[in-house]
């Protein structure tokens, strides 16, 4: 489903966020990416939806070289992966049920489709009842599981999220944690990067830890160190 | 396709409510601007007008001192109507003191000043000379040979004056168009900078649209029409402007319908088809300056 092959990225001379990473993740696989802040993981996450192009290697997601694909293109690759982020990333002119409607209507879903998948991802997250609430009426968790809404409600193929439960109390990260488990449950990959070793090592999935730009660990059914 | 132009629509009329102050700011500007670019088309229509009106009978006018006797003014008269060949005898035609003074009445209206010194005692009369040759030359060397008869004050020449206004109109138009077009940049800066404003503003909508997939030109096409819709307002109002001063203009100058002034009136039809032209430049200029804003600041 992806396939890194020598991605090389830097941000200035100095700076290397990336060196020589290569890795592969199957399809319907959950990975933890691990390791300190600014061993890069979130240029690993944005180089998988092309926020980001490498100098050096090659990027591919569901078959395709992604860098070397037209800009134009672009959109649509993104139609595929959904994404969740620390701060959720929520518009708080909008309620729970225009946020994750919001999603639909900018890639041209007509109505129909969007009254009727809305509710149904809304259900799975388990905030049927809070459509008409707005971001700051919600707790931390109950944003986050919008922000999931809102990443999975068009069905991509990919998850990407980038320390999802960096804000959350345990209890709060874990309940996140089992939702993106029944997410990855129906065959959607997730790739997740976090330093949160409780969570990791109650997970038991695969880990792939990074040091300061390079990959130093691979291993399934691994604990955070 | 109905979601997306509603989508558009819903947009840009929340974008326009947001930057009320900076919305109005960027329409007065393409709004004078526009006008500016208007005006200076029908200005140039007018001298064009003008121009041509002259260009067909060009003229040469002989004054009379106005205190030449009969027997000179006869004797000015029989030089004039004795060169058939470079004259048109039939169309030569005599105003008296009184007939130029009422013709000053109206030609130095607006210039009271002027007026007051004349009274029909010291206006010169004079002869109105409509020549059968173009050849600006020999009308010169005619009117020179006038020039020395015993009576005549002066000798003046339309292309004389033909050359006078064609040098004010350049004037007019180099001017005009210098201002119109420096407008048209602040105008176009004014919506480039709306739009940078409105985008700022909805700046994590549109990181939230580009990570779940939307298209640029999804992203692009309210602001563009934003920006169309201030220009096109602009339009408008240049419009209203522009057909007012004309009509205002035309007022005035009809007063003067048997002078050579009322060859400055612009037809309605030319003047629609220069309105039309604003609604478009100003339409064009808005969705094209926003676009480009909007393609420079969507890089998330």
């Amino acid at each position: 489903m992806i396939r890194l092959e020598n991605v090389t990225k830097s941000y200035s001379t100095e700076v290397t966020a990336l060196r020589d990473a290569s890795f592969e993740v199957a399809k319907g696989e959950f990975v933890f990416l691990v390791g300190p802040s600014g061993s890069g993981k979130s240029t690993l996450l944005r180089l998988m939806n092309r926020q980001e192009q490498p100098e050096k290697g090659a990027v591919w997601v569901a078959g395709k070289d992604i860098n070397t694909m037209p800009d134009s293109k672009v959109p649509y690759l993104r139609r595929n992966i959904g994404n969740i982020f620390q701060d959720y990333k929520l518009l708080l002119n909008k309620t729970v049920f225009e946020n994750v409607a919001f999603a639909l209507e900018v890639i041209g879903r007509p109505k129909h489709v969007i009254r009727q998948q809305v509710p149904a991802v809304l259900d799975l997250v388990g905030l049927s009842d809070k459509e008409d609430r707005f971001p700051h009426q919600l707790s931390g968790g109950e944003q986050q599981r919008v922000s999931i809404a809102r990443a999975f409600v068009n069905r991509p193929l990919i998850l990407l999220a980038d320390e999802p439960t960096g804000n959350l109390d345990p209890a709060t990260g874990e309940g996140i944690m089992r939702l993106l488990d029944r997410i990855n449950n129906t065959g959607t990959t997730v790739v997740m990067a976090t330093h949160d070793q409780r969570i990791v090592n109650m997970m038991r999935r695969r880990v792939v830890q990074l040091d300061r730009g390079v990959i130093v660990r691979d291993q399934e059914r691994g604990v955070y160190d | 396709m109905l979601a997306r132009v509603s989508y558009a629509f819903r947009e840009t009329w929340a974008s326009f409510k947001r930057n009320v102050t900076l919305t109005a700011a960027a329409v007065v500007t393409s709004a004078v601007s526009l006008l500016l670019v208007g005006s200076t088309f029908l200005i140039q229509r007018a001298f064009d007008n003008l121009l041509t009106r002259w260009k067909g009978d060009v003229e040469l006018i002989v004054y009379v001192r106005s205190d030449a006797s009969a027997e000179q003014i006869a004797f000015i008269q029989e030089a004039i109507e004795s060169q058939p060949g470079i004259i048109d005898v039939s169309k030569l035609r005599y105003l008296d003191q009184a007939e130029s003074y009422a013709e000053a009445q109206k030609l130095f209206a607006g210039d009271p000043g002027t007026l007051r010194l004349l009274t029909p005692e010291n206006i010169p009369s004079q002869f109105k000379v409509v020549p059968t040759t173009d050849d600006s030359n020999l009308i010169r060397e005619l009117g020179e040979s006038f020039r020395g008869i015993e009576g005549v004050r002066e000798v003046a020449y339309a292309q004389d004056v033909f050359d006078v206004v064609s040098r004010v109109s350049q004037f007019i138009r180099v001017a005009t168009t210098v201002m119109s077009i420096v407008l048209l940049i602040v105008a176009i800066g004014l919506i480039w900078n709306t739009i940078r404003t409105a985008m700022f503003a909805r700046r994590r909508e549109i990181e939230v649209m580009k990570l779940v997939g939307a298209t640029n030109w999804f992203i692009r096409i309210p602001f563009m029409l934003e920006g169309l819709l201030q220009g096109l307002i602009g339009g408008v109002l240049s419009c209203a402007g522009l057909w007012g001063l004309n009509s205002a203009w035309s007022n005035a100058v009809t007063d003067f319908n048997d002078t050579e002034l009322a060859a400055l009136v612009v037809s309605d039809g030319y003047v629609r088809w220069v309105m039309i032209m604003l609604l478009v430049i100003g339409a064009a200029a808005g969705a094209i300056g926003s676009g480009i804003a909007a393609s420079r600041f969507l890089d998330v």
